[in-house]
């Protein structure tokens, strides 16, 4: 089950990634003006920009008010209850003391220190959608000088003025395909805003877009699924292509300096019925490198081909400098919903280490020396076969978080198995195209927050979840070694980043299904957090 | 691949200003709710036939304690800025809200009957088609000439994407004004000044002073948004003094700079505006 590629992250790690200085916020409190310099800026300081804080995806926040000493101290600053949506997965975007959130299609700024409403922009939810559109989600803004930028559960493009919430453009950015919607957060590259859609079981075909951050106007789009004729064709007769899938559900990453993109993609299309689309299926559950000012692709990286278990490849590609193998390299470490953890080059798309999460794992029998997967044999079928991990994966999109200081990765993990049941049906628009589906097998599920050192290659601890729900918070993570995530209880937890030891918990009373971030104002630090139909903001007395 | 363009206005570029990408659809609210809420506008001098007299009563009876009598909303529920995703749903829709409540807390109203429902959803319907049906008089190009020049309106304005922050979006405006109402709030803007649209001068402990509007204020904190989009976001415990101006950044003279005719081409223009104003609430297709 395990491959090390011969190699090691060693300890003495080079320089974080990006590292450039955000100007003060001091200098222009509640002055909403985002440059591409801001968003270039690392590590995370007094504002969170971006869904993951910074381009590197790594969820880390070098604020330092916040220790392990004090914070038992920490208590409830705010809450607020947006009333439209249940349960949000919105991380809020904090900008010079504002914060952004969205809940289901409405746009909201806040004080970030009461909760209170400067404006909302609201937009009526579209009904007759499929699958997560139906339900509403959205993951948050992004934000450019002075506009925020969201998309719709039926994949609209909203351009909104961050200083009032009124309505600069909005573009309908998926056609042709009315089981479309989206849930993401966009991401800003550049001038542009990035855009992708959900639907990725319901026979749509994806793709990532991008737009003229001013005008709308569309620059490029990269299709996930290859057109007759193209490489990967062969895994789509006839119009297949047009229902293959892979999605780009959730924002990626990005570096400037390999101006290269970062962008996980969804499943294939039917989900667990592999006999209408033979081969590899390319480009679903893949990692896709591409050029942001054309989207062209550079590399790929295929972590579940033939993917027959609703193995997303969305989770966040988290950006690592690091010696590997004795010298400096640029990674991406990022753990997959298959139950692998894996290591690439970002330059190259180099595979160069994976390794089993997942305490139950039965779809592979391992990991090749090319990052391939070694497939167990196990198919879904109509009676049902049992393989773990289960259709949620052994972790999905809820946010990883990486430290730099002490090389440690963490993310949370599900040990869970489903038994998968699948015959062949046609593709039909307004329903999914799931053919058929799974259900939980009678052990359950035991989630996990986990540190990985990447030094050793190996886990420095694994803080096991009680509690009666299936988890879905993500962590993050911070400079004086603080780990910060919603529990399996519907608590808000912060862990000690060296031991996995609960230094602080406050039940919010409701699951968080989300991931949270951290801000400043004046010097003064919060976490906040999505739980439930509400948002949390926390901080010292 | 079909492109898609930014949704815009028609006839967006007959009035000589930059035809940057605007919105054909806007804004709608989606709360179910709020968006019921908006349902009860109730245009005074209309008709009243039994149907939508017993409508009526019935919104007195059971909606307005919340909605308000004239259905502009108040503390408890919406204004008529949630009008028009209401507008936007069916029959049965607005039914089972009233029915089932919301979960944004409206309650629901099954013990009122079915009767009694399908009255007041019929009054709604009756009451948004005489809206519509207003007549335009003055000459919308010229209006729309009008709002981006010399009267000035964009520049605090938006309307169709187009336009400044600082005061409110006209997008929609004239679904839940009539062309009477828009004329005598441009002639009278502050009667009265709208709650988040006021001017306040704030005086800091530490000897500040801003001016701005006010976008919220309680016991404990306000927000101030001076004309330059800055948010001044301050403790009751930092302030020392808090004036209200009484009036919006509204100009109180277009009586005066504008002829008759000239505000007529602007409410024709903002009335227009409105009725083109569509929210796509479809599935992609």
């Amino acid at each position: 089950m395990l491959f090390v590629a011969g190699a090691c992250v060693t300890a003495g790690l080079a320089q974080t990634v990006l590292q450039t200085p955000r100007k003060a916020p001091a200098e222009t409190p509640g002055l909403i003006d985002v440059t591409e310099r801001d968003l270039v800026a690392s590590p995370v300081k007094d504002d969170w920009v971006s869904y993951n804080g910074d381009y590197t995806g790594r969820r880390f926040s070098s604020l330092t008010q916040i220790t392990p000493a004090n914070v038992g101290r920490l208590t409830a600053q705010w809450v607020f209850h947006p009333r439209t949506v249940s349960p949000l997965e919105v991380t809020p975007v904090v900008v010079a003391g504002v914060m952004f959130v969205t809940s289901a299609n409405d746009a909201y700024a806040l004080d970030a220190q009461t909760g209170k409403v400067l404006w909302r922009h609201a937009r009526p939810i579209t009904r007759g959608l499929v699958d997560d559109a139906a339900m509403h989600h959205n993951r948050g803004v992004a934000v450019l000088r002075t506009r925020v930028y969201m998309e719709t559960d039926n994949a609209h493009l909203l351009c909104l003025d961050a200083r009032s919430g009124g309505m600069i453009w909005d573009v309908a950015y998926a056609t042709g395909n009315h089981n479309y919607g989206a849930t993401s957060a966009p991401l800003i590259v550049k001038d542009m805003v990035l855009v992708g859609t959900s639907g990725g079981v319901d026979g749509v075909r994806g793709f990532l877009a991008a737009f003229d951050a001013q005008t709308g106007k569309e620059r490029w789009r990269f299709w996930t699924i290859p057109a007759p004729g193209e490489k990967g064709s062969d895994s789509w007769p006839m119009d297949m292509y047009l229902h293959g899938g892979g999605t780009t559900w959730m924002p990626g990453t990005y570096d400037p300096n390999l101006n290269t993109l970062y962008w996980g993609t969804g499943n294939p299309s039917p989900d667990y019925d592999g006999s209408v689309r033979p081969g590899d299926d390319l480009y679903t559950s893949c990692l896709l490198a591409l050029d942001p000012d054309t989207g062209k692709l550079k590399w790929y990286f295929q972590f579940t081909p033939h993917n027959l278990f609703d193995y997303d490849g969305v989770e966040t590609p988290v950006l690592v400098d690091a010696n590997f193998q004795g010298k400096p390299r640029k990674l991406i470490v990022i753990a997959n919903r298959n139950g692998f953890l894996y290591i690439l080059d970002r330059v190259s798309g180099q595979f160069l280490f994976a390794k089993q999460f997942a305490q139950r794992q039965t779809w592979a029998r391992g990991i090749d020396n090319e990052g391939r997967p070694i497939p167990s044999g196990l198919i879904p079928d109509e009676k049902g076969v049992e393989i773990c991990p289960g259709e949620g994966g052994a972790t999905n999109w809820y946010s990883p978080s990486y430290d730099p200081a002490m090389h440690l990765f963490f993310f949370r993990s599900l040990d869970a198995c489903a038994i998968f049941q699948s015959k062949t049906e046609p593709f039909e628009e307004g329903r999914n195209w799931y053919a058929t589906g799974t259900r939980a097998t009678e052990q359950g599920g035991h989630g996990y927050i986990n540190a990985f050192d990447l030094n050793t290659l190996t886990f420095s601890w694994r803080n096991a979840q009680i509690g009666p729900y299936k988890g879905w918070g993500g962590v993050m993570s911070t400079a004086t070694g603080l780990v910060i995530y919603g529990d399996d209880a519907e608590n808000f937890v912060v862990l000690d980043g060296r031991t996995g030891k609960a230094l602080w918990h406050f039940n919010v009373g409701q699951i968080v299904h989300a991931s949270p971030m951290s801000y400043a104002i004046g010097g003064k630090e919060y976490f906040a957090v999505a739980a439930g139909s509400d948002i949390f903001a926390f901080a010292l007395p | 691949m079909t492109k898609n363009r930014p949704k815009r206005f028609k006839n967006a570029d007959r009035a000589g200003h930059s035809p940057s990408p605007r919105p054909r659809r806007v804004t709608l609210p989606v709360a179910a709710g709020l968006v019921f809420a908006g349902l009860f506008l109730i245009r005074f001098g209309l008709a009243q036939t039994d149907e939508h007299r017993v409508g009526a009563q019935r919104f007195g009876e059971y909606c307005a304690a919340c909605h308000g009598i004239d259905g502009k909303g108040g503390d408890k529920a919406a204004s008529l800025a949630m009008t028009l995703s209401a507008m936007t749903r069916s029959d049965a829709e607005l039914e089972q809200i009233v029915r089932n409540g919301t979960a944004e807390g409206m309650p629901p109203f099954a013990q009122i009957g079915d009767a009694n429902i399908q009255a007041v959803v019929h009054y709604l319907r009756k009451l948004k088609g005489d809206a519509d049906a207003a007549p335009v008089t003055g000459d919308v190009h010229a209006g729309r000439a009008l709002f981006f020049g010399k009267a000035g309106c964009a520049a605090c304005h938006k309307i169709g994407g187009d336009g400044e922050f600082i005061a409110s979006d006209l997008t929609e405006y004239s679904r839940s004004h009539g062309a009477r109402e828009i004329t005598e709030a441009i002639r009278n803007p502050d009667n009265p000044v709208p709650r988040a649209s006021q001017v306040a001068t704030v005086t800091t402990r530490d000897g500040k002073t801003l001016t701005g509007i006010l976008r919220y204020e309680d016991n404990f904190s306000l927000a101030l948004e001076s004309e330059d989009g800055r948010y001044h976001l301050l403790s009751k415990n930092d302030v020392r003094r808090l004036e209200y101006a009484g009036h919006s950044l509204m100009p109180r003279d277009y009586s005066e700079r504008l002829s008759a005719a000239e505000l007529n081409d602007i409410v024709s223009f903002l009335v227009v505006a409105g009725r083109s104003a569509e929210i796509d609430t479809s599935p992609p297709h």
